[in-house]
C-alpha cells in the first residue's frame, strides 16, 4: 500500500525572489528519485504539501505546469512556521513534497472554449500554471483566445514579471496587467481588477472565466462577469482552507459534505451554491 | 457460523491466557471506572461490567501515533524510518455500539483512494470479540436510533450473549474463528439460539432512549441557516470531552517533534469543538465561534456522513451525553432538530 502520508524528498534548485518586499518567492524542486518524479502527475489546480521535516507541512498550489519537465514550482508567501522555514532555506537544501492533491482547473471542460483568468495580487499561481499549459505548443490549439487579467496593488507586488513581458509580447493571449496605484516608473494601467474586467469586456460566448483572488476582489468582481453574461457554471474558482492531511481524513477543510483537499479546491460557482457558505 | 456455549468461569482465563499470546485490550477496573486498556500477560479482563468510559478506537487511531521518523543531516532532515507495524490484537468486551464503530471508521480510513495505512494496518490484525447487551446498561443507550442494537453482531468477529448459566459464542468471520480452539465449549444447539432471540428482543425493548436520528438528515440539509444554531452552544466549554469520548469522531493533527538530532512526524486527536482547528495562519477562521462548531459537529454525524458514506456517524452509546460537564446532550439536540 502507498503511504499518502510519506513526502517525496526534493531538492532546492532555484529560488526566485518575487517581490519588493520579499515576502513572496518561488521555489524550484528536482525529485531525488525518478520513481517519485514519475508518480507525480499532475494538472494545473492541483496542489501540493510542501512538508519540512521538523517544523511542519503546508498546502500550497502548484505553481509550474506539467509541461515543465524535470522540475515542480511553488510560489509561497511567508507567513507561518512552515512558510518561515522555507523562506530561510538555500539552493541544495533537501525536504519533502505530497502530492498531488486535490482535484484541477477543469481542463477538458476548458478545453475548445474562450478562457479569460483573473488573478489578484498573489493568488495567481495556479493561474500561471494554467496559463503556461494552455499556450505550451502542444497544447495551444486545444483553447481558443486567452485572455488575463491580473492585478496588484502596486508594480513591486506584481508576480512572475519576466513571463507577464514574455506573454505580452505573444500575439495568442490578450494580457492586461493592471495595479492599484502605480509609481513614477510604471508606465501600465492602474485600476482595480473588477474595473479592468469591464474595460476589457471579455465575450461570454463560449467562454469561461477563471478567477482566484482575494475574497474583496472575488466579491466586485462576479458581477461582472455575470453582466458580461457567463454562468455559474462557467464561472471557476479555487477555494482555500486549513488543512492536514490533504486526502479528506483528518476533518477540518471540509465545506459542507465536500472536503476541499480532494474534492477540490476547484469548485465552479453552480457548485459552491449547493455547498454551506462556511470558508 | 459455528456457535459454541462457554462456561461462564472460564472465560475471563481463556482472555488472561491469550493476553501473553498477542496483544489483548480489554475493560478493566481503573478506580471507580472502568477503562478499555491493554491486559498485562494472564491478567483477567472484566467480564460483567456496563461499558468503558473510553471508546475503544484508542488502539486502532490510537490518541498520538507516530506518522514517520527523520534525521538531521547537512542538507537538512531526511526520512529515517517509518511507523512501527502493528500488532495482532484482540479486543475483548466491545459493546456492540462500539465494534459497529470500527465499521463506521473503515468507511473514512479505508476509502478506495487514499487509504490510511496506519488504520488499515492495525485494523487487518485486530480481532473483535464482542459482549452483547443483555441489558442495556445505561438510560442514555440509544443505539436502535442510529442503526445498531444492543445485541447485535456488526463489526464484531466473535459475539458473545450472556445466556445466564453460560455464554453463548458467536463465531462470525474466519477472523473469528481462528479463536475458536482457544475458547473451546460445546457446541451450541437450537435451544441456547430460541434463548438468545429472546433476549435480543427483551434487550431491544429495554432501550430507554429513542432519538429521531434518521429524521434529522433532510431538515439539516436545508437548515444550515437556522437561528436554532445560536441557541445550542452557548453553555458549550469547547472541553472536547465529547469528541475524545466519541468512538466515530476521528479528526486529527499532524504536528513534530525534534529532540537534537531526531524527531518525527505525529498525529493527535483534535476537535472541532477547538476554536484553532480551522484557524488559518492569516487569522481567517471559518468557524469563529463555538455556533459554527457545534453545527459543524452534528451536521457531520447527521448530515454530512450520511451524503458520504450513507451511515450516521454515531453508534448510539451515549458517551458525550453522560461526559459533558455542561450537560450537552445530543439526543435532546437530535430532537429539536427535528422539530424545527
Amino acid at each position: 500500500m502507498q503511504n499518502p502520508y510519506v513526502p517525496a524528498p526534493v531538492e532546492v534548485i532555484k529560488i526566485v525572489t518575487e517581490v519588493d518586499t520579499k515576502d513572496i518567492k518561488t521555489f524550484r524542486f528536482a525529485f531525488l528519485n525518478e520513481e517519485d518524479e514519475a508518480a507525480f502527475q499532475y494538472l494545473p489546480g492541483q496542489f501540493g504539501e510542501l512538508s519540512i521535516f521538523g517544523k511542519g507541512e503546508s498546502p500550497i498550489g502548484i505553481a509550474s505546469s506539467p509541461t515543465q519537465k524535470g522540475y515542480i514550482e511553488f510560489t509561497v508567501q511567508r507567513a507561518g512556521v512552515v512558510t518561515s522555514a522555507l523562506h530561510d532555506m538555500e539552493v541544495g537544501a533537501v525536504m519533502g513534497v505530497r502530492g498531488p492533491l486535490g482535484n484541477s482547473w477543469p481542463i477538458d471542460y476548458l478545453a475548445g472554449k474562450d478562457i479569460v483568468i483573473v488573478g489578484g495580487g498573489f493568488a495567481f499561481t495556479t493561474l500561471r500554471s494554467l496559463i503556461n499549459y494552455m499556450i505550451h505548443p502542444d497544447n495551444r490549439s486545444r483553447f481558443g483566445k486567452i485572455t488575463v487579467i491580473y492585478g496588484a496593488r502596486n508594480p513591486g507586488l506584481l508576480i512572475y514579471k519576466d513571463e507577464l513581458e514574455a506573454w505580452g509580447k505573444r500575439d495568442d493571449i490578450n494580457l492586461n496587467v493592471t495595479v492599484d496605484k502605480g509609481d513614477a516608473t510604471w508606465k501600465g494601467r492602474e485600476g482595480f481588477v473588477p474595473t479592468v474586467c469591464k474595460e476589457v469586456a471579455p465575450s461570454s460566448e463560449n467562454a469561461v472565466t477563471v478567477i482566484c483572488g482575494p475574497p474583496i476582489m472575488i466579491r466586485f468582481t462576479l458581477p461582472v462577469f455575470f453582466e458580461l453574461g457567463f454562468s455559474k457554471e462557467n464561472i471557476i474558482t479555487s477555494l482555500e482552507m486549513r488543512m492536514k492531511c490533504g486526502i479528506g481524513k483528518c476533518g477540518r477543510c471540509n465545506v459542507g459534505e465536500k472536503y476541499v483537499c480532494k474534492d477540490g479546491p476547484v469548485f465552479s460557482l453552480a457548485e459552491l451554491d449547493k455547498l454551506t457558505k462556511e470558508y | 457460523m459455528e456457535k459454541r456455549l462457554i462456561k461462564k468461569e472460564s472465560l475471563a482465563g481463556v482472555i488472561a491466557e491469550l493476553a501473553g499470546k498477542m496483544r489483548v485490550c480489554a475493560p478493566m477496573q481503573a478506580e471507580d471506572q472502568v477503562l478499555f486498556r491493554v491486559l498485562e500477560p494472564s491478567e483477567r479482563p472484566l467480564v460483567d461490567f456496563a461499558n468503558t468510559k473510553n471508546a475503544p478506537k484508542n488502539f486502532l487511531f490510537p490518541r498520538t501515533e507516530t506518522l514517520l521518523k527523520y534525521t538531521r543531516t547537512p542538507k537538512g532532515m531526511v526520512a529515517a524510518g517509518g511507523a512501527e507495524e502493528g500488532m495482532k490484537t484482540l479486543f475483548f468486551g466491545c459493546r456492540p455500539c462500539d465494534a459497529r464503530s470500527f465499521k463506521l471508521l473503515d468507511m473514512l480510513f479505508d476509502q478506495e483512494k487514499y487509504q490510511d495505512p496506519y488504520y488499515i494496518d492495525k485494523r487487518a490484525k485486530t480481532t473483535v470479540v464482542a459482549m452483547a447487551c443483555v441489558h442495556p446498561p445505561y438510560t442514555t443507550c440509544f443505539c436502535t436510533s442510529v442503526g445498531g442494537n444492543p445485541t447485535d453482531s456488526e463489526g464484531a468477529d466473535v459475539l458473545l450473549t450472556d445466556l445466564g448459566d453460560q455464554y453463548l459464542a458467536e463465531f462470525i468471520t474466519p477472523k473469528g474463528e481462528e479463536l475458536l480452539a482457544a475458547f473451546g465449549g460445546t457446541p451450541a444447539g437450537v435451544e441456547a439460539e430460541k434463548a438468545k432471540e429472546g433476549i435480543a428482543a427483551q434487550a431491544s425493548s429495554e432501550i430507554a432512549s429513542t432519538v429521531p436520528a434518521r429524521e434529522a438528515k433532510p431538515v439539516l440539509d436545508v437548515r444550515f441557516e437556522d437561528p436554532f444554531w445560536s441557541t445550542l452552544h452557548q453553555k458549550c466549554l469547547a472541553c472536547g470531552t465529547c469528541t475524545y469520548l466519541c468512538p466515530t469522531c476521528h479528526c486529527f493533527d499532524i504536528s513534530d517533534e525534534v529532540k537534537r538530532n531526531d524527531g518525527i512526524r505525529i498525529r493527535n486527536w483534535d476537535s472541532c469543538m477547538f476554536p484553532l482547528f480551522t484557524k488559518e495562519t492569516s487569522g481567517h477562521n471559518p468557524r469563529p465561534s463555538q455556533k459554527e462548531r457545534w453545527r459543524q459537529r452534528v451536521m457531520h454525524k447527521f448530515r454530512y456522513y450520511v451524503d458520504n458514506f450513507n451511515a450516521i456517524a454515531c453508534v448510539g452509546c451515549g458517551r458525550c451525553v453522560m461526559a459533558c460537564p455542561v450537560n450537552m446532550d445530543i439526543r435532546k439536540i437530535v430532537a429539536d432538530i427535528v422539530k424545527l
